[in-house]
């Protein structure tokens, strides 16, 4: 998720980016200023659901993670190439 | 919709996503399957006070190439178990580098008394809703959520009899496992892997995932491409998804 084309490719892509980097870094000087940025741009209810995608995904890796459940065959077939390319299999969860 | 207010701005928040926070937090403080309502709000405590920063060893370990060759105690506000404690921390602070090894040096005991498998996969249940709820509230602007009283009363301490360790680190629960006596969240949420994940607990999966679902979206949502769901794209919500699980470290 590196890739700035792939940012571009999504409406308001930058902004949101810039959320995530903030919120998981909880650089408390930052913040006020990107969640200013999504509400200006995109409005209150899409910061809202902006900061609850964000929750989501910082919260299932704990089940991930401290589970060890492995991808499912169809996710690993489907990301076969992807995840060679990236050596990604070299990470545990 | 219904309004959260924020530094005196009021924003709009999905009556659904407002309810599931309260329940959660309800059933934090309510007995579980194989902890009390006081001892899931100690581990609550335990792991905000380690998200804080407050674990010297942690930090050690965070920082160590091989972290399961720090030795130490913990810095702990609690009165938990050892291996409960121990649990706490690593999954709060390295979850990405936890081993099936490890998992089962807490469950079979050794340098400190045995913590039962289905503990350790509660602590991980209420780590995650936790996390979900403290985040939520971050990302917000609003400070952590006070601790509510705890809610009296006796674990359930039902293990479902189909558990296996076919899967996971730990046992979990197939589908085609279920028993007459278990609570079943599989029709209701999915059963992927990752809904199997804390199954040896199956009330773990219905209080993750009811509020998950408010927070991301429906298991039958999810590639729903016809319709949006919320008030961002499903495009956004997948680059959301994918920066923060790159960000911690998550390849599921």
């Amino acid at each position: 998720m590196t890739d700035d084309g792939a940012v571009d490719s999504v409406a308001h892509g930058e902004i949101l980016m810039n959320l995530v980097a903030v919120v998981h870094g909880g650089n408390l000087g930052e913040m006020a200023s990107a969640r200013r940025a999504v509400r200006e741009n995109m409005g209150d209810a899409a910061f809202v659901d902006a900061c609850a995608t964000i929750a989501s995904f910082s919260a299932v890796v704990k089940i991930a993670d401290g589970a060890g459940i492995p991808l499912e065959d169809f996710k690993e077939e489907a990301t076969r190439d992807l995840r060679a390319e990236l050596s990604i299999n070299d990470f545990q969860s | 919709m219904t309004e959260i207010e924020i530094s005196g701005v009021m924003l709009p928040m999905r009556e659904s996503l407002a309810r599931e926070v309260e329940v959660a937090w309800n059933r934090l403080a309510s007995p579980g399957t194989w902890w009390t309502g006081a001892e899931r709000l100690a581990i609550v405590a335990e792991a905000r006070a380690i998200g804080a920063g407050d674990c010297g060893l942690c930090q050690q370990r965070k920082a160590a190439l091989s972290p399961y060759t720090v030795a130490g105690v913990h810095d702990s506000t609690s009165d938990l178990p050892p291996a409960a404690v121990e649990a706490i921390h690593r999954i709060v602070t390295d979850a990405g580098r936890i081993t099936e090894r490890w998992i089962l040096s807490l469950i079979e005991g050794g340098e400190m008394p045995a913590l039962e498998e289905t503990k350790y996969v509660e602590i991980i249940g209420v780590i995650a809703v936790l996390t979900g709820l403290d985040k939520l509230h971050q990302g917000l602007g609003l400070p952590p959520r006070a601790l509510p009283a705890p809610i009296p009363g006796e674990p359930s301490r039902q293990r479902p009899a189909g558990a296996k360790r076919n899967l996971a680190y730990v046992s979990t629960l197939a589908p085609e496992d279920v028993g007459p006596e278990d609570p079943n969240p599989y029709p209701l949420h999915g059963d992927k892997n990752i809904h199997r994940g804390v199954s040896l607990v199956p009330q773990e999966v219905f209080n993750f995932f009811d509020l998950d679902v408010e927070l991301y979206l429906k298991d039958h949502e999810i590639r729903d491409f016809e319709h949006d769901f919320r008030a961002i794209s499903h495009a956004q919500i997948e680059l959301i998804a994918g920066r923060t699980s790159a960000l911690n470290g998550c390849y599921y």
